[in-house]
């Protein structure tokens, strides 16, 4: 791929752009469906990642980059993490003490201990999911916009 | 010649020979009766008449101090195991340490002239009892998310740190 930039590809972007919505659906089955066959938080939040790295493979790194801006990447980043953690904490503070950290029963979300389980699970796999995909494409989109960069100030010498 | 490459040779090969070692005792995979997954061989001790005891659901008292002497927690009841001859399932209770019901522990199964004492393997109870503690269908989520929380915690963490110190090295652009 000489001159400038990556020449386009009609094909390419026409395809991506009807396949990445259905990616990105079914990333959030597998995130969702976690808890009663395989998948999780880790390869869900892969998968949504992958699809807005593919995003900005086809289309300009910088288009792609305006649909999931950085503030919002950063805060995502360690939004995952905090749900995470926070859940954890949070089974202390509502049991005043009596729960261990992480032990999700004694969670107030319904009246039975392993329903209380069931859904945490499913809150934690999501926080994963969110953390995992922000990471994913934070550092993918640190490593291409300097590989840009470079690219841009090599052309103008 | 030099002496440090060949002490590095030789502890390599030591290694590889270890790993040999250890990969010829690795069990079938996937088989749920193989000895690390299922159990852990404690003691053996003569039948002599214990088999009626146990098949009376009594703990024999010689059973009992050979637990004792041995430092394991005591059983509170024996069952047998269902559709098997010669084994038994013992349970212990609520007073022993990490466990707040009563659980099934020990597996006494008659080989010959000995009665041979085993303690099952956690894998076993997390197989058995994960569904109905969690409430979810998936062993290896429940496992993930709730048994082994904190180290899910932990991996997050370390992704976590992955992604922050590319951002750290990387993005050099005022702003973050």
């Amino acid at each position: 791929m000489k001159g400038k930039g990556a020449e386009r590809s009609i094909i390419v972007e026409t395809v991506s752009r009807v396949m990445i919505p259905f990616i990105q659906l079914f990333s959030l089955y597998v995130i969702i469906h976690g808890a009663s066959g395989p998948g999780g938080g880790f390869q869900g939040g892969v998968v949504l990642g992958a699809s807005f790295i593919l995003y900005g493979v086809v289309f300009d790194i910088t288009s792609g980059r305006k649909r999931l801006p950085e503030s919002v990447n950063t805060v995502l980043s360690s939004l995952g993490l905090y749900i995470f953690a926070g859940l954890g904490l949070l089974c202390i503070i509502l049991s005043s003490g009596v729960a261990q950290y992480l032990n999700y029963g004694f969670l107030p979300f319904t009246t039975h201990f392993e329903e209380n389980r069931a859904l945490s699970i499913e809150l934690v796999e999501i926080g994963i999911g969110i953390t995992v995909m922000a990471i994913m494409v934070s550092i993918f989109f640190d490593l291409a916009w300097k590989e840009e960069k470079r690219k841009k100030e090599g052309n103008k010498d | 010649m030099k002496r440090l490459p060949v002490i590095a040779l030789f502890f390599i090969s030591l290694l590889c020979a270890l790993f040999i070692y250890v990969a010829e005792d690795i069990p079938v995979f996937g088989d749920p009766n193989s000895p690390p997954i299922k159990y852990v061989k404690l003691f053996s001790i003569d039948v002599e008449a214990l088999e009626d005891h146990l098949e009376r659901s009594i703990i024999p008292n010689n059973l009992m101090d050979e637990f004792e002497k041995r430092g394991f927690p005591r059983p509170s009841r024996v069952e047998k195991v269902t559709g098997m001859e010669g084994e038994w399932n013992a349970f212990i209770s609520k007073e022993e340490m990490h466990y707040s019901k009563e659980e099934k522990y020990y597996w006494i199964k008659k080989k010959g002239n000995k009665l041979g004492v085993y303690r099952y393997a956690f894998v076993v109870r997390w197989i058995e009892k994960g569904q109905q503690e969690t409430g979810t269908p998936n062993m290896v989520t429940y496992g993930l998310a709730d048994y082994r929380g904190y180290d899910t915690l932990g991996e997050t963490a370390v992704i976590f740190t992955a992604g922050i110190s590319v951002i750290l090295l990387l993005r050099r652009r005022g702003k973050l």
